[in-house]
């Protein structure tokens, strides 16, 4: 049972080792997949969303990161 | 016929990924086999890979039954969320602000821990040797499986990504039969990144896929992505860097 409890967190750990990350990237996927689908636009342009889209959400939350960062700094001094 | 144009970034992602990944179960079945001998690792490890094969045979047929499209989809959806995460965590060990992977301190956890264990349970320690090797190759295991599906089963290139796969595990064998050691000179955060800038690459083209799209250029957008996140990847690290540093100060 404890092996099963592990491989099942080893899955989600796999996908979802930073939850607010792997939300915004669904969201971007859906985004993307609606435009593709539903918009009527050239379906290359929901591509460039999906393409760009990925790289400036993980800048974002490494951005995040500093700023989760900043406040030990201010706290050590 | 297999072109090596599609089949050698299969490969290449594959490999590099089942690396990182071989080379931390090689830790943990080496630590159970320093204690008690490698009966109980190599029967630990022989379960575990018989259970991912069972696993394998078991789900590999299910796929043909999957339409490519929506194949393609849910593989790239995953891909993106795997491969972003092992991206992000990357930058941030290469940036300091998490510690790196340590095998050799990874190596010394896992020996007090069974060491302990020794203490307490003298009877069942080979039990619990085998089990540790056991846990540690199958929740491994687990990853290259599906890296190992994810890079190939999308393009009809499972065979040369369980190759690439294979490679890497006779590798990690080999040089670890001769040094006996953790191998914790491996660059393995170096991989990280670069098998997170490349699965994320492959979760992109796929997912388009699966949504109909047809990419310029067909397989050579992949290199377009490749550019995109390692681009990315950096400028992260980059950040994350300065906060660290800012900190240190």
């Amino acid at each position: 049972m404890t092996l099963l409890k592990e491989v099942a967190a080893e899955l989600i750990g796999m996908f979802f080792g930073d939850a607010r990350l792997a939300f915004a990237l669904l969201l971007l996927i859906a985004v993307s997949a609606a435009l593709i689908e539903l918009s009527g636009l050239d379906p290359l342009v929901g591509g460039t969303v999906l393409a760009l889209g990925c790289p400036v959400l993980l800048i974002a939350n490494l951005r995040r990161e500093k700023r989760a960062i900043a406040p030990i700094k201010r706290s050590a001094a | 016929m297999l072109i090596w144009s599609t089949a050698a970034p299969a490969i290449g992602a594959a490999f590099l990924a089942s690396v990182v990944e071989v080379v931390e179960a090689f830790t943990i079945v080496l630590a159970a086999a320093t204690l008690r001998g490698w009966r109980p690792a190599a029967l630990g490890t022989g379960a575990a890979l018989a259970l991912l094969a069972s696993a394998i045979l078991l789900l590999g047929p299910l796929l043909n039954q999957v339409p490519l499209h929506a194949l393609q989809f849910a593989i790239g959806v995953l891909l993106l969320l795997m491969g972003m995460s092992w991206l992000r965590k990357a930058c941030l060990r290469s940036a300091g602000v998490i510690p790196l992977h340590d095998e050799d301190a990874i190596f010394a956890a896992e020996t007090a821990q069974l060491d302990g264990a020794a203490r307490r349970h003298d009877a069942r320690l080979d039990w619990i040797a085998g089990m540790t090797a056991l846990k540690g190759v199958l929740l491994e295991g687990l990853e290259v499986v599906f890296i190992v599906i994810a890079v190939g089963a999308g393009g009809g290139l499972l065979l040369p990504a369980s190759l690439g796969a294979l490679l890497a595990c006779a590798l990690v064998l080999v040089v670890g039969m001769f040094v006996h050691r953790p191998l914790s000179r491996v660059p393995e955060n170096t991989l990280k990144f670069g098998v997170g800038v490349m699965l994320s690459a492959f979760g992109v083209f796929w997912t388009g896929e699966g949504l109909g799209l047809d990419w310029p250029g067909q397989d050579l957008a992949l290199l377009l992505f490749v550019a995109i996140f390692l681009g990315a990847g950096l400028a992260g690290t980059a950040i994350a860097r300065s906060a660290a540093m800012e900190v240190a100060r």
